[in-house]
């Protein structure tokens, strides 16, 4: 079992899953709802799945998060779902006082066939769901695509439903699109990098406080600091926006770009020093203003503390594994400290994704890697056991295969479920190369400490 | 095929609640646009995974398992233990056009030649029960080639809630498992019971089976913690059922009654009055002098022993009142184990309970002020627990950060809890929890710092 031969045949497997390191399109339309202010994600489906994707993000925010939905049952089935629709709004509406619903869809509800479209129009017509309500909908079946796909789908559709276009409304804001990101830690790393700018900007889908929210003694069905609804109207008449992540921001990007004109760009997330570079550089473009001061005082301290450590990640070896938007990230900052991004493993990744990287690898001609797409943490547990790495970098679902391995996990992504407080930091920015340095140098500190014997027990590291 | 789940399921006359509702399947349906419980599906796996030896393929595209696996414990003594690793066949588009039947066959053989499981467990859910994929002959097919049982499990979450799904999982071993071998002599003592329902969550079956043994009473099988295929086949083989959890298992101790004669009883293992009564329970129901005798010893020294213990917490916990929420047949027995602790239960969900259930939080109360929360929502709690001025809210994780962000001290009593609550040293895992939750000096700290409280 950790043989080459059966590495081959366990990447010759085709059948089945084991150990899957990708959640579905719902999960990240929940996610991405919990965004906006006052709004209650409303799935269409079947009994179980939200109770999945609320436990799922409540675990790793540790904060509750709501979520409804339509408890289709074998009458649906056979009926339809309509019926269970008009009721779930009327309901949800008493219950929640929802001012909108965000309303995905599951398998169930995509294989039976319901439109949407004709189910909040005809609730809209017998008065199950009020004319104030805003009920945007996206289809979301688990069956294609992942987290990043609902996310990007029900973002796209809440800015389509919600947004009005209009040209004496145009701002010098510029909107931001964090894409599928719970790193609490980088919206508010990027949030801050655009005040120093100086920078008027608007965060589409916004819950770095709403999944963040201060414990004060009253719990909140809709917690403060989400994402305005008056302010998404009028997103699209904005400057311009930036998606911080490639692939989960893909229709969203589009439909801003081509229905309503506005300039898109798409960078690298920014972890590491050139990604960071970039998505500065970009700022300054689109607002007209010179790099501030703070921020190049900021780079050059992130780089001081990277010469300080990279004697213990230059020719290391590492296996990451996550999203895409944040492997391609990682490698990056890898590459830069003389690491080696040995293994690269995306469960959600594109044949797209893999040329980048790719690309990325040849461009640092000694540090080539491999990247995998399409893989689950059983093929990741082969690759650890027949051709070993000094590191693990990834979500918490990895620990069992580093167990195996007998290397150090660090988290990094979704979902971290056995750590604490790891959402909160940043990657993004320089500020994200100091946390990364810090966490992966001193756990290889702490491992030659725990490791090393009397006589090499010494103070000097 | 099996788009619908039993009519049987519905009609269970172990259950007291059984013809109550107007309609047999109301306890099924639930309520669109309030409700988000687990599915059918969600109620199978827990109860089939925790058999160690065996494996479970989820039969759905990526959400069923991906969002869901490894999100609950059940502790085992064995090294080769499958009950963390996820299956699924990840059904996509493709799948959907051309059928998944063979990518199932495919994935079940995979599986088998690189794990060599015991058995394995195929889950239906939404979709291949939606697109009318024919589990069962697959299931067939696989069994007689490779000669081991492969169970298909017709959990589709559509069919109902966990409470089903449970009903489903017992089904299935009682059809698929059960009977199906001999125990060695060796593994039978004197007087064998099965518990059913006990999953061994952050090893709480360890604490039940060593007070049991010291009892005098054996173990045979347990359904399913910590268990194997082998031991669920030759369980029928023990001379009493009892049925420590979930009502919804009362199916299999019912169906196993009619078809074996093995009797069954329920019991509760969450504080020292359950625990007391779910031992002395089964030495009556076996009803052997000497037996009945050494367990009365073994109780009085235990609980005498408990008590001391749990002396100092009890002293600052008496008094103090609590919400409870919680399902089935934890609502009545986490009462009694705060009444022990001589607390004042203000209220307590009962919205898996069954009629019985709530007539046992009755005759425990005495004075008849519990409220019976039938509503969860975050809200309602809240509301409650405000009003009533509680000092600790016991529930499960989905209310854990709703309680803490309103300053309520939590203990979570569920699947995600941290320490095992039952038995004897349970007991005093609870009371020490309890009392440490209640003393943290964080909510002190916040009260303490004056703002809009």
């Amino acid at each position: 079992m950790n043989t080459e031969e059966y590495k081959e045949k366990n990447f010759n497997r085709k059948a089945i899953v084991i150990n899957p390191e990708r959640a579905c399109q719902p999960l990240g339309a929940v996610l991405c709802a919990a965004g906006f202010e006052n709004t209650m994600p409303f799935v269409h489906g079947s009994h179980g799945c939200v109770a999945y994707y609320r436990n799922n993000l409540s675990r790793h925010f540790r904060e509750p998060i709501a979520g409804v939905c339509t408890s289709l049952t074998e009458d649906g089935a056979v009926f339809g779902g309509q019926a269970n629709g008009f009721e779930g709004f009327r309901n949800a509406s008493a219950l929640y006082k929802p001012e909108m619903f965000a309303i995905s869809t599951t398998c169930m509800s995509e294989i039976i066939g319901d439109d949407l479209g004709s189910i909040v129009g005809g609730a809209r017509e017998k008065g199950y769901l009020a004319e104030d309500i805003a009920a945007p909908y996206a289809n979301t079946p688990s069956f294609v695509g992942s987290h990043l796909e609902g996310y990007d789908s029900m973002l796209n559709a809440i800015i389509e439903t919600l947004g009005k276009k209009s040209d004496a409304n145009k701002q010098d804001t510029i909107n931001i699109i964090p894409g599928f990101d719970t790193t609490i830690g980088n919206i508010n790393e990027i949030k801050r990098i655009l005040k120093i700018f100086g920078i008027n900007y608007l965060v589409l889908a916004d819950y770095s406080n709403t999944l963040d929210s201060p414990l004060n003694g009253e719990y909140k069905l809709y917690p403060d600091g989400a994402t305005k609804l008056e302010d998404v109207k009028n997103c699209v008449n904005n400057k311009a926006a930036i998606a911080l992540q490639k692939f989960s921001t893909k229709k969203t990007a589009a439909a801003l770009s081509e229905k309503f004109g506005q300039d898109v760009r798409v960078v690298k997330s920014p972890i590491g020093i050139s990604y960071t570079d970039e998505f500065l550089m970009t700022l300054s473009e689109l607002s007209g203003k010179e790099v501030p001061k703070e921020l190049e005082d900021e780079r050059g301290k992130a780089i001081d503390s990277m010469t300080d450590a990279q004697q213990y990640i230059h020719g290391k070896k590492f296996a990451i594994f996550g999203d895409p938007d944040m492997l391609m990230g990682l490698t990056g900052y890898l590459l830069e400290m003389g690491g080696i991004p040995k293994y690269v493993l995306c469960s959600n990744g594109t044949e797209e994704f893999k040329k980048e990287i790719e690309d990325l690898f040849a461009s640092y001609s000694e540090n080539q890697g491999e990247v995998y797409i399409d893989k689950d943490l059983w093929h990741l547990r082969s690759l650890l056991m027949t051709g070993p790495v000094d590191m693990l970098l990834g979500p918490s679902h990895g620990k069992f295969a580093a167990r195996e391995a007998n290397i150090p996990h660090i988290r990094v992504g979704y979902p971290i479920f056995d750590r604490v407080n790891i959402h909160r930091y940043p990657l993004y920015g320089y500020s994200g190369v100091i946390n990364l340095t810090t966490w992966i140098v001193n756990k290889f500190l702490d491992i030659l400490d725990d490791t090393s014997d009397d006589a090499h027990f010494e103070l000097m590291r | 095929m099996h788009i619908t789940a039993k009519e049987e399921y519905f009609d269970e006359p172990a259950c007291e609640h059984n013809g109550v509702a107007k309609d047999k399947k109301a306890c099924k349906t639930a309520t669109p646009g309030s409700s988000t419980g687990g599915c059918a599906l969600d109620g199978a796996y827990i109860v089939l995974s925790p058999i160690k030896d065996a494996l479970n393929i989820v039969h759905a595209p990526i959400n069923c398992l991906g969002n869901s696996y490894n999100q609950r414990t059940s502790e085992t003594t064995q090294r080769e233990n499958y009950y963390m690793y996820g299956f699924t066949t990840a059904i996509n588009e493709n799948d959907l056009i051309f059928g998944s039947e063979d990518k199932l066959r495919q994935g079940v053989i995979y599986v088998f030649n690189r794990f060599k499981p015991k058995a394995v467990f195929i889950y239906n859910t939404c979709v291949p029960a939606l697109t009318g994929e024919d589990i069962e002959g697959v299931s067939k097919e696989l069994a007689a080639k490779l000669k081991i049982p492969v169970v298909p499990v017709f959990s589709q979450g559509f069919s109902g809630n966990k409470n089903l799904g449970n009903k489903i999982a017992g089904d299935a071993l009682f059809t698929h498992i059960i009977g199906r071998k001999e125990p060695e002599i060796d593994l039978l003592s004197d007087y064998n019971i099965n518990l059913i329902g006990e999953y061994n969550i952050r090893g709480e079956l360890f604490l039940i089976k060593k007070a049991l043994k010291q009892a005098g009473i054996n173990v045979l099988s347990t359904i399913t913690g910590d268990s194997t295929i082998e031991e669920i086949m030759y369980s029928h083989k023990a001379g009493l059922n009892v049925v420590v959890c979930s009502k919804a298992l009362i199916y299999l101790a019912r169906k196993m009654k009619e078809k074996y004669g093995l009797p069954y009883i329920e019991g509760s293992f969450f504080g020292l009055t359950s625990t007391n009564k779910a031992i002395m329970d089964i030495v009556n129901s076996i009803g052997d002098y000497e037996l009945t005798c050494s367990a009365k010893k073994y109780i009085k020294i235990r609980t005498r022993n408990t008590e001391e213990n749990i002396y100092e917490y009890k002293r600052f916990l008496t008094g103090k009142k609590a919400l409870l929420y919680t399902g089935g047949v934890k609502s009545w027995s986490l009462v009694s184990a705060l009444n022990d602790l001589g607390m004042k239960v203000i209220a307590t969900g009962v919205k898996k309970s069954t009629e019985e259930d709530k007539l046992r939080i009755k005759e425990i109360d005495g004075n008849g002020n519990i409220i019976m929360l039938d509503n969860g929502n975050p809200v309602n709690l809240i509301k409650i627990a405000r009003e009533e001025q509680v000092d600790i809210i016991l529930a499960g994780g989905r209310n854990q950060y709703t309680a803490i962000k309103s300053l309520i001290p939590f203990l979570d009593v569920n699947q995600e809890r941290f320490n095992p609550y039952t038995s004897y040293e349970g007991m005093e895992f609870l009371a020490k929890q309890i009392y440490f939750e209640i003393k943290n000096p964080l909510f002190k700290l916040l009260k303490e710092s004056n703002i809009n409280l």
